[in-house]
């Protein structure tokens, strides 16, 4: 027994130790880290600069791009496309397998440990702010001042990301059952969805995942604020209470509205809220683009579109960037070379476009370019944002993992009978809480 | 008599399917896998529980040529059995000595051994990847996306309870007949390889058995130390299927039974052999 | 018997070696952790707070409540997936023609690994219970726990009954065969000669499922997701948000910390209790 608490005692003191080691190193490190990071963007600002003007460069040459993203879904094309660029340019280049589920996890530890990807991507705001100093500054891509106002991820005047593709959300309309020149208040909506449910029909769905079910939905009041990040910075801080705008007021009676004509959400997964949509079960769905894929295996007969949330009388779709491509400073330089190499490649050449706009699906997010490839709801995307129609996605600003404590709140909303000023309040408190 | 009473119970036809019948329903959540892998999103939408309007290998095709399947089984093959290999020599190995030497120090090694089973992986992922390149990037031992590294990793994580299943049925074994073959001069190597060990034939069938599934399953592990596309396993490959946004369910049931398919033939291979590693056992004991 | 001193190396000290340096050196790492503010980025500083993480681990209702929950979850599912592994081992081990398939079928559900049965498991507690009109079990925080339960009995109950069958199958026909000559009824000999040479048995498979219980994630993540309003969250998920949501690298280890010591404790005096009750042949 004596012994065992010897080794406990060695154990615990070398665990003390190392606690202190480590914020000793840590501390240091991170000083050390910072100033060689400041000498590669350096070198490598110089070297992209060169691989702009004469397109081909031996350091990039030497370097491998290994890429790590988010959107499994464009895994396979983006395997051939890193094939294709190795053929064009005799770079190097490596896609990493991931699962969406788990991706930012992989990419966390990845970059702990100093074993990040050359290029990876992250969604613009809360995550590029929380690793911002492991971000290249692109601003020396040819392409960069050509990327549609302000969808590039730019931080302290360094473009930093470029976007995949443009998403919005809004309300996906089943042309057959809904008019959304009719949906232009909140009171108008409100009063379809008791003229809907009359009717045996689901006014608008939501689904029970994170986002669907309350993120996207929230993000409008915000969005629709002269000044969203000012505003939400006054939430965030307790300067300001969400419940006294009047956009959080109609918002409440949304969802009171919702909860008490549509079917509950929490018992609607994503795949059942799209089944139900494409088999004219619910006239709406608060949706965006990426939807559409999942009707392919269906016969959709119907035309449909997306139309803002009109709360306020709001006009504007919800249009982003829901993830961007970044050059890890941390990587060898050689290697950072070859990454900005293949991004340049992926947005100018002809095999890298085509990629982007026929095999990826993306909506152009560079001025000039075009895509014919477009489905219905991608193309009122495109169109809200070549006209300008368009709020911003706050919640890329909103506190990282906030969706884990919105979430609870509003599943509770769902299955209570919370009145929709106690959501807004407890919406608010966990905003406050967060920081 | 109450012998023969049960025997002719025990092969009564109604009672054997009355049972089969049970485990069916039991199996439902299987069903719904199987039939599912064969289903388009919209029937899937229409009907979850119903049988698939027609068996089109569609899924299974695209599923496996995404998974770039034989290269990846190439790998979870080559990575398990060379694991499992390691955790039953040294976890055995180890959890006879502690076992037969009762002194305080090998309670201890034992003690810390089980203890750490309780570790979530979550928690200790993190500086492990640390410690890993670390090794990588000073000593020059390539960790981290290698099946060698990985397996070295499996081989730690396996070995709590390797040995605490070893340690738990050597204690049953009656210690006689080791004192025996030592009085015939059996040194201790030759007494545990050719004595000790056959008789725990059993526990390393279940070892084996309860590992093989463990590490072929594995996602975490291999996900934060694999990557190049040369290296992936089954279970990485897979992951594909489940998108930010969207699951192509059927692929990824489809993949799902694929993956099975190895470790149930396996198994039902083994099982064969625990009965007889248990009667043989027996016999000697 | 006695080993010698250079034996009892030659053993151990492979597997322990390698067993120091993938499991018990990033866990003294992350004890050191433990004691720092820290966001988890190499690049960031991490500030030395001494016990301040462990004194807020106790302020933490929310933990505080997954740690209860995650005590409360194991104790049953230890319980059930034992019994039903048990009687699962006692039905194959029988003479039954059809053990073979049987044996097969009952330990299928443990061959299907991670995320992917928990989301089968989920259409079946929400959409099939809602078709039969059971209504869904998922929003309720009870029945969300109790589908946790059985999900996880579900799972698990297939791998303890491997063990339990070697332990059976070890247990010397003629033992019994005597027992039943002197007139001793079924149960009678399943509780005074089978259950006490299944002892070892017993201890092994209680301590797999506890620390298999206490370490439950795929299935809290994939079925329940946390829900309703975190009222199933389990303490590996707590933790997980706490380190990858949240960026709170110190505090999660520090709860890990203080959950693995008490755990700890628990199942040693649970090993320490069943070990004495064992009977050696």
């Amino acid at each position: 027994m004596k012994r065992n608490r010897k080794i406990t005692a060695v154990v615990l003191t070398a665990a003390m130790a190392a606690g202190v080691c480590l914020s000793g190193c840590g501390s240091s490190q991170s000083g050390q880290s910072a100033d060689t990071a400041q000498s590669t963007t350096d070198e490598t600002d110089t070297t992209a600069e060169n691989t702009t003007a004469e397109a081909a460069d031996t350091s990039a040459k030497d370097g491998t791009v290994t890429i790590f993203q988010s959107k499994t879904e464009i895994m396979d094309q983006l395997n051939a496309c890193a094939e294709d660029f190795t053929k064009e340019t005799g770079i190097k280049a490596e896609v990493w397998e991931t699962s969406g589920d788990s991706y930012y996890t992989d990419l966390k530890t990845d970059m702990s440990t100093n074993a990040g990807p050359t290029l990876f991507s992250l969604a613009p705001g809360a995550e590029s702010k929380e690793m911002s100093d492991y971000l290249a500054d692109l601003s020396a891509l040819s392409f960069t001042d050509k990327i549609v106002k302000g969808m590039a991820d730019t931080i302290d005047n360094r473009t930093v990301g470029i976007p995949y593709t443009m998403e919005g959300f809004g309300l996906v309309y089943d042309g057959a059952l809904a008019d959304p020149s009719t949906l232009t208040s909140t009171d108008a909506l409100i009063s379809y969805l008791q003229k809907e449910k009359a009717a045996g029909i689901n006014g608008l769905g939501l689904s029970q995942e994170d986002y669907f079910l309350i993120m996207h939905i929230l993000n409008t009041p915000f969005a629709i604020q002269s000044d969203p990040d000012a505003y939400l910075q006054d939430v965030l801080s307790g300067k300001v209470r969400m419940i006294d705008a009047p956009a959080f007021q109609e918002f409440a009676k949304l969802m009171e509205a919702i909860r008490a004509n549509c079917t509950n959400p929490v018992d609607v997964t994503y795949d059942n809220n799209c089944g139900d949509f494409a088999t004219g079960k619910t006239a709406i769905i608060h949706q965006g683009n990426w939807c559409y894929s999942m009707f392919k295996d269906y016969d959709v007969s119907f035309d449909m579109g997306l139309a803002p949330l009109p709360l306020e009388g709001n006009q504007k779709i919800a249009v982003s960037v829901p993830a961007a491509w970044y050059v890890n400073t941390d990587a060898p330089a050689a290697d950072q070379a070859a990454a900005k190499q293949f991004l340049e490649w992926l947005y100018t050449s002809k095999t890298g476009t085509d990629y982007l706009m026929n095999q990826f699906g993306f909506i152009p997010v560079i001025d000039g370019m075009t895509s014919d490839q477009l489905d219905p709801i991608s193309k009122s995307v495109a169109e809200a944002a070549a006209s300008g129609n368009t709020i911003p996605w706050s919640l890329s600003n909103w506190p990282a993992g906030i969706s884990t404590t919105l979430a609870p709140i509003a599943k509770e909303f769902f299955t209570s009978d919370m009145t929709g000023e106690e959501l807004v309040n407890q919406l608010n408190d966990a905003f406050t809480a967060a920081k | 008599m109450n012998t023969k009473v049960k025997k002719s119970k025990a092969e009564n036809p109604l009672i054997n399917a009355l049972v089969i019948l049970a485990c069916c329903c039991y199996l439902f959540p299987i069903y719904l896998i199987l039939t599912n892998s064969f289903k388009s999103r919209a029937e899937m939408y229409e009907n979850m529980m119903a049988l698939p309007s027609k068996l089109s290998m569609k899924y299974y095709i695209r599923a496996l040529d995404k998974m770039n399947f034989m290269i990846s089984l190439r790998n979870s093959v080559i990575m398990t059995v060379f694991s499992i290999v390691m955790i039953v020599v040294l976890t055995s190995m180890t959890a006879w000595v502690l076992a037969r030497s009762a002194d305080r120090w090998s309670r201890f090694l034992f003690g810390v051994l089980v203890a750490t089973m309780l570790i979530p992986f979550q928690t200790i992922m993190m500086p492990l990847m640390q410690e890993m390149n670390w090794i990588g990037q000073n000593l020059h031992i390539q960790m981290t996306d290698t099946l060698p590294g990985l397996m070295f990793m499996y081989i730690g994580f396996g070995a709590g309870m390797g040995v605490f299943l070893y340690h738990g049925f050597i204690s049953s074994v009656p210690i006689s007949l080791e004192e025996a073959a030592t009085i015939d001069g059996c040194s201790t190597w030759g007494l545990f390889w050719k004595i000790v060990f056959p008789i725990l034939k059993p526990t390393t069938m279940t070892v084996i058995i309860l590992d093989v599934i463990w590490i072929w399953n594995d996602y975490l592990l291999p996900s934060l130390t694999l990557k190049s596309k040369m290296n992936r396993t089954i279970p990485i490959s897979t992951a594909k299927f489940f998108g930010q946004y969207t699951i192509s369910w059927n692929e990824a049931m489809a993949a799902l039974v694929v993956t099975i398919i190895p470790v149930a033939l396996f198994y039902l291979s083994c099982q064969k052999y625990i009965v007889k590693g248990v009667a043989a056992g027996a016999v000697k004991g | 018997m006695k080993i010698r001193k250079g034996w009892y190396a030659l053993f151990t000290v492979p597997l322990m070696s390698i067993f120091v340096i993938v499991v018990i050196i990033p866990f003294i790492i992350g004890i050191g952790y433990s004691f720092v503010e820290w966001d988890g980025f190499a690049k960031h500083a991490a500030t030395f707070v001494g016990l301040r993480n462990y004194a807020e681990v106790f302020r933490d209702q929310r933990f505080i409540n997954a740690a209860l929950r995650t005590t409360v979850f194991t104790a049953i599912a230890v319980l059930s997936v034992n019994f039903f592994g048990l009687v699962f081992s006692l039905i194959v081990t029988t003479k039954l023609k059809a053990r073979n398939i049987v044996r097969t079928m009952l330990f299928v559900p443990y061959l299907i690994g991670g995320l992917i049965l928990g989301y089968i498991w989920k259409s079946v507690f929400s959409e099939f219970f809602l078709s039969i009109g059971w209504g869904n079990w998922l929003t309720d925080p009870v029945k969300a726990l109790a589908a946790m339960i059985i999900v996880t009995t579900w799972q698990l109950a297939g791998y303890v009954m491997i063990v339990y069958i070697t332990g059976l199958m070890a247990i010397p026909d003629d033992v019994i065969e005597a027992a039943e000559v002197d007139g001793a009824s079924y149960f009678q000999t399943l509780f005074q000669i089978r259950f006490p040479l299944l002892m070892p048995s017993f201890t092994i498979c209680l301590f797999l499922a506890l620390s298999n219980c206490f370490k439950v994630y795929d299935v809290n993540i994939s079925l329940t997701g946390a829900g309703p309003s975190y009222q199933s969250e389990m303490f590996s998920l707590n933790i997980y948000n706490e380190i990858f949501e949240q960026s709170n690298f110190g505090y999660g280890q520090a709860k890990a910390i203080i959950f693995f010591l008490i755990i700890a404790v628990v199942t040693l005096l649970q090993v320490r209790a069943t070990k004495k009750r064992e009977v050696s042949l």
